[in-house]
């Protein structure tokens, strides 16, 4: 029962972990698309090629 | 190259960014499902040798992210291009997360079955190194004062940090260490029940994805903060008519305006700087 827990953990941990630089990455995304599109006066999506 | 780097950009697309996702989440769901409910425990080890379907495939994850970092530091000190500096330092960040799950993984792993969170085993040992590098790598990233020569400092530890990770694998080869040996990227047959290697294949093939999924939405941020370091005169000049970056041939010392990372082209030297 003891080693459910640590079980438990990982996996959440792991979850948690992916999920929160997913996370990260969205709030940087968003950060930099504004300045951009404040700065330029268009919308951008950072695709390759395009902006 | 071109190519590879082409593939890259494919991959990076919205749509495919959206398919790759949605894959994750379902190897994701998939593999916790199977991992915790459907495949037996260990003989030995009980429950807790479940943690080998997230643990094993995070340190997979971190080996693939550093090999990525160590062919795109290549590519980039040898063609100068800096979106192969972009997928380095895309793929070294993520590395570095993966690299740090391995870890703490492994101690959840080490408590119950070793006895204790930590120890000087020389795998772990090199585990904590291969981390150390990498956050080194990023840090090199922050403090270089010009993207051409962060790009070129940040390739050579690309190229030469990742003699560890071959360390890393052999290191329970090598030397007598507490940590178990390798049960699938070994010689000969894998050393574990049918039903628990195609669960662990499961999580490979889960964790991969997540790599691809997060190395795609990374570079479309690395493409985005890029375009939001130039100086606001530079974002209004389409592209085409942005003076292309000159590195000066005497200190390595940048003139003109740097925007490699837009145009994707590093000029070598400027008859302007001669």
């Amino acid at each position: 029962m003891h080693d459910v827990g640590y079980v438990a953990a990982g996996y959440a941990v792991t979850l948690v972990t992916l999920a929160a630089y997913r996370w990260r990455l969205a709030v940087r995304s968003r950060r930099a698309r504004r300045y951009v599109s404040t700065s330029t006066g268009r919308a951008t999506t950072g695709a390759a090629g395009r902006d | 190259m071109r190519y590879v780097y082409r593939a890259l950009t494919l991959l990076g697309g919205y749509r495919a960014q959206r398919v790759m996702g949605a894959a994750t989440l379902v190897g994701l769901a998939a593999t916790v499902a199977i991992g915790l409910f459907v495949v037996p425990p260990d003989a030995s080890q009980g429950d807790v040798q479940r943690l080998m379907y997230v643990h094993v495939p995070a340190a997979w994850v971190a080996y693939l992210s550093f090999g990525v970092v160590f062919v795109a530091s290549i590519a980039y000190l040898k063609t100068g291009r800096v979106q192969w500096d972009r997928v380095a330092s895309s793929s070294a960040e993520i590395g570095v997360s993966f690299t740090t799950l391995t870890i703490v993984l492994g101690s959840l792993w080490g408590r119950p079955v070793w006895g204790t969170w930590w120890t000087w085993d020389p795998r772990l040992t090199t585990t904590a190194v291969l981390l150390l590098i990498y956050v080194g790598y990023l840090s090199l990233r922050k403090v270089a004062d010009n993207p051409i020569r962060r790009a070129r400092w940040s390739a050579v530890v690309g190229v030469v940090g990742f003699i560890d990770v071959p360390i890393v694998h052999m290191s329970v080869v090598w030397w007598r260490s507490l940590h178990q040996q390798a049960t699938v990227l070994r010689p000969g047959e894998p050393t574990i029940a049918g039903s628990m290697l195609a669960t662990l294949m499961l999580a490979f093939v889960a964790f991969s994805l997540a790599y691809g999924y997060l190395m795609a939405v990374r570079m479309r941020v690395g493409r985005l903060e890029d375009r939001s370091s130039l100086p606001v005169s530079e974002l209004s000049t389409p592209r085409a008519r942005r003076p292309r970056p000159v590195e000066s041939p005497i200190d390595g010392a940048v003139g003109g305006v740097i925007d490699g990372a837009l145009d994707g082209a590093v000029a070598k030297a400027s008859p302007r700087h001669a």
